[in-house]
């Protein structure tokens, strides 16, 4: 009985040691956040439980607390600018990608359109590009000596087709890196609808546009508008878009609240915008999770159907010529990156002016600890991650902990930026004065990457039945025996896929790395970030396709792995 | 050392009572069923003997000594899974050899233990020591399955996976063997091979044996006893003819085989015991109860009376109506209509017998012995 003791009060010190690090690490700070929106001024909640000075001055300024810097905002068009064209900007990039997707998702899904294959693994690529590469690449296209620019001023055009500094600018990027995320669910729901009601629909006498219209499409929607509401997310939560081409005139609330923490550090200013990001994500968020969980996707999580695709032979050649145009736009920004890496100068024209691979020397002499940072970095929070997610999927699975799954799904929610605003407060003061150190750094990749780590070791969790734990204590084995034994082993597999989209999401970081890492700590994202702040574009190049050849690597050794796994 | 005593054992999940007040005694060596629906108990209360879960009130004594709070891992009582629960990553040979490493973990320094946990976790870091290199070739030798050592848990079949199972809570030399609906993922024709090859194995090593089903005809075949639990009690515990000809209650009766449960009233007539069923007076030589009770007759004691004139010979006359007629190869199964109440009735078919067909009028007749009075 004490042996049974013993071990139920290590594993429960571990749970509590890991409810410890997500209040310390992501309640608590969301939480100070919250009251410095009403104070105005830091608050120091660590410090107040160990100093009686640090907890009467806390107390002093909530004393204080009011709605003034609310009523402020509202007031200074300024801030309320920035929602609201925060806001139009998601809505336009929801609605468009949807729009953009409709054909191509109906396409998979529901024809023989040629080039199937090819246009879904084309669709990869803007996952695997952060959005401030994406946004950058768009610059060297579309910018005053951008090749499209070339060729449309070639064509009788004047100035620019697109202005990428500019509003415009921006939802086409995000467009064109963001819809593979809505394409997937959309495919899923096209397959809802069966061909079968569609013919009846004919047989009844309506015409195919209209079936289409009537009967498919209304089927399709809660699928569709699920897809919108993450977009919608996606985009507003993005930081590495808008802070690459938002104009001086253009205030968008991510790019304010950057500015106001890095620039003026405007605590009252830089709370605010945290606390309306937080719940906008969160409130977009819980509408989208509404969606999935109604009536919704019914058939699809059931055996597949034969599904009768359409073999309509114009129809599917407009759909498949369209579908490569899309996913064609992300493969042409990346090559013109790659072209940019090796080139000696670009002008204006459709090629660069020479070939040199000096830009990578460059990079190599010069931004070699850059790349050893996001190295170490990232697998910093990968150990960590990996140690957390383990125990966490063992609760959830095993003891049902729903409080335990509820917090650690939060960080999904979170904008990058409003995390790494939240941190900044609650760290950069004694007890824990953590700010500007690489354990920071690490715990906030962690906590912002954890949910994928996650998911993917609870999923194999859940496979393995409790019966064979059970089996192993009956033959003998302690629990911790059975743990190392035969979870471990078993473990593996999700652990491994998690780990490496861990890596890669913590290596294409934006938000956190340029707000909150040190000069001696500088990953590559932010060394990338700022070299195109200072318009060094082919050493960013060069660096650029370092980053995504590391990215694309990895991803395909996860693919690799998650295959072998469901074999 | 490998009897079995349960001793008023309860458990409650929440507030659902799960077992109430069980008390069962098995001998040592002794074959037993715990016989049931789903939902029973049977499950929990063998759980409950392995140590997996904590029981809310009662004893558990193995040999004797009170095991309650021992923890499962150190009971010695090896169980077979219903899902066999074989770990999927080993194969079948490091499967056996589990609980002969977890032993050889306990032993020696840390080297030793170090060594252990390497071949725990990949075969080919260290070899296995004779000892349990022998151990484990001769229980898959009597399991047969020495040629498949080396194979997959994925590669093998239900059966040998079965024997995989088996085999690998055998090689711990368990005080007592614990089987959970062994034969539930078989096929029909190899569920008849495993009964054997269990039963052969058991009588074999003399092992006590508790093994839980829902398949009354499994629990008869196999165990040398037997007990009936219902919604989390014992109802009652017999060997299979006990079971069979002398139920306790109509849910028994009901359970174990085939019977014709039926509403009487039964009276007392100088001294003998009759039963009245829907008008139909018949003679029991049960006498427990009068008044209403539950009348018991078994199919095959009910028989058909060819010839009319014989009729006025027996006890026990039973007028009805065939509604249909089910042949079932060996004998024939009448529904035949007598009143407001159904009797089944079996019939032994020779070839070239005629069947009833349905709408015929019947007569037929039990032996008062056969009238079973609850």
């Amino acid at each position: 009985m004490r042996g049974i003791i013993e071990k139920f009060n290590g594993m429960k010190v571990i749970k509590w040691m890991i409810y410890a690090f997500f209040v310390l690490f992501l309640l608590l700070p969301l939480f100070s956040v919250f009251l410095v929106s009403f104070t105005g001024q830091p608050i120091n909640l660590l410090g107040s439980l160990v100093n009686v000075d640090t907890l009467l001055s806390t107390m002093d300024k909530l004393k204080n607390a009011n709605l003034d810097y609310y009523a402020d905002m509202v007031a200074r068009s300024g801030y309320l600018g920035a929602l609201i064209n925060s806001l139009q900007l998601s809505l336009f990039v929801s609605l468009i990608v949807i729009l953009v997707c409709i054909p191509i998702a109906y396409g998979i899904a529901r024809t023989k359109m040629p080039f199937k294959r090819t246009i879904s693994a084309l669709c990869i690529i803007p996952l695997i590009i952060p959005t401030f590469i994406s946004a950058y690449a768009f610059i060297i296209m579309f910018g005053r000596a951008g090749w499209v620019t070339y060729i449309y001023q070639g064509l009788g055009g004047q100035d620019m087709l697109i202005d990428p500094y500019s509003m415009t600018g921006i939802v086409l990027v995000q467009v064109f890196f963001f819809f593979p995320y809505a394409l997937w669910p959309m495919v899923a729901a096209f397959k809802v609808s069966d061909v079968s009601l569609e013919e009846a629909s004919l047989n009844l006498g309506s015409k195919k546009y209209f079936t289409f219209l009537f009967i498919t499409l209304p089927l399709a929607l809660p699928g569709i508008i699920s897809s919108a509401l993450l977009i919608f997310t996606v985009s507003f939560s993005d930081f590495g878009t808008p802070i690459i081409l938002a104009p001086k005139d253009l205030s968008l609330i991510v790019v304010e609240a950057y500015r106001e923490i890095a620039g003026f550090f405007n605590w009252a200013g830089a709370a605010i915008l945290t606390v309306v990001m937080v719940l906008v994500a969160a409130f977009f968020f819980w509408l989208q999770n509404l969606f999935v969980k109604g009536k919704n996707y019914g058939s699809v999580s059931g055996k597949p159907k034969a599904q009768k695709l359409s073999d309509n032979k114009k129809v599917n050649t407009v759909l498949s010529v369209y579908s490569l145009f899309i996913v064609s736009v992300p493969l042409l920004a990346m090559i013109t990156v790659f072209l940019q890496s090796l080139a000696t100068t670009w002008g204006l024209g459709p090629l660069p002016d020479g070939y040199t691979l000096e830009n990578y020397t460059d990079v190599f002499s010069t931004s070699f600890d850059n790349i050893r940072n996001s190295i170490i970095l990232a697998a910093g929070a990968l150990v960590l991650s990996v140690v957390i997610a383990t125990f966490i999927s063992y609760f959830v699975v095993r003891e049902n902990s729903s409080k335990l799954d509820f917090i650690t799904t939060m960080p999904l929610v979170v904008p990058g930026i409003a995390l790494g605003i939240a941190l900044i407060q609650t760290f950069n003061t004694a007890p824990l004065q953590l700010t500007g150190t690489a354990l920071i750094l690490i715990v906030a990749y962690t906590i912002r990457r954890i949910p994928y780590m996650i998911r993917s070791t609870t999923s194999t969790m859940r496979m393995i039945k409790a019966d064979i734990e059970e089996a192993a204590v009956n033959l003998g084995a302690s629990r911790f025996t059975a743990a190392i034994t035969i979870i471990g082993p078993l473990l593996m597999p999700g652990i491994a896929a998690g780990s490496i989209l861990v890596f890669v999401t913590v290596i294409k970081e934006t938000s956190i790395s340029i707000l909150m890492a040190p000069a001696e700590w500088a990953p590559m994202s932010l060394a990338i970030f700022q070299n195109i702040l200072r318009g060094e574009y082919y050493t960013a190049a060069a660096m650029s396709v370092i980053l995504v050849v590391i990215v694309l690597v990895l991803q395909s050794l996860a693919n690799l792995i998650s295959r072998k796994q469901s074999q | 050392m490998g009897s079995v005593e349960i001793k008023n054992l309860t458990k409650k999940f929440g507030e659902t009572l799960a077992l109430k007040n069980v008390n069962i005694n098995i001998e040592e060596g002794e074959f037993f069923a715990l016989l049931g629906p789903s939902g029973c108990g049977k499950t929990t209360t063998m759980r409950c003997i392995a140590g997996f879960e904590d029981p809310t009130d009662g004893e558990i004594i193995l040999g004797d000594q009170v095991v309650n709070d021992i923890p499962a891992n150190m009971r010695n009582c090896g169980m077979v899974f219903q899902s066999y629960a074989l770990f999927p990553h080993l194969n079948v040979f490091d499967n056996v050899a589990y609980s002969l490493n977890i032993k050889d973990l306990k032993e020696g320094g840390f080297l030793n233990k170090g060594k252990v946990y390497g071949r725990m976790l990949s075969n080919k870091l260290f070899s296995y020591p004779n000892h349990i290199k022998d151990k484990v070739n001769e229980i898959l030798e009597y399991v047969e399955l020495d040629h498949l050592s080396q194979r997959m848990i994925g590669e093998l079949s239900g059966g040998q996976q079965q024997r995989v199972a088996l085999a690998r809570s055998l090689v711990m030399e368990p005080s007592i063997l614990l089987m959970d609906e062994p034969l539930s993922n078989l096929d029909q024709k190899l569920r008849h091979t495993m009964r054997n090859t269990i039963r052969r194995i058991q009588q074999d090593l003399g092992i006590t044996t508790i093994f839980v089903t829902h398949d009354q005809e499994e629990a008869m075949s196999m165990a040398d006893r037997i007990a009936v639990m219902d919604q989390g009690e014992v109802m009652q515990v017999g060997t299979p003819t006990d079971l069979y000809s002398n139920p306790s209650t109509p849910f028994i009766a009901d359970f174990v085989g085939t019977s014709n449960l039926l509403k009487g009233k039964a009276e007392s007539i100088n001294n003998e015991m009759f039963v009245n069923v829907d008008g139909n007076q018949l003679k029991s030589t049960y006498s427990n109860s009068t008044g209403e009770v539950d009348v018991v007759i078994r199919p095959e004691h009910l028989t058909i009376i060819n010839d009319e004139k014989d009729a006025g010979s027996f006890d026990n006359v039973i007028e009805g109506e065939v509604l249909f007629s089910t042949y079932l190869g060996s004998i024939v199964r009448y529904d035949v209509k007598a009143g407001n109440e159904n009797y089944l009735v079996d019939t032994t078919y020779n070839s070239g017998d005629s069947i009833y067909q349905p709408g015929t009028t019947l007569k037929l007749t039990v032996e008062p012995e056969r009238v079973l009075i609850l």
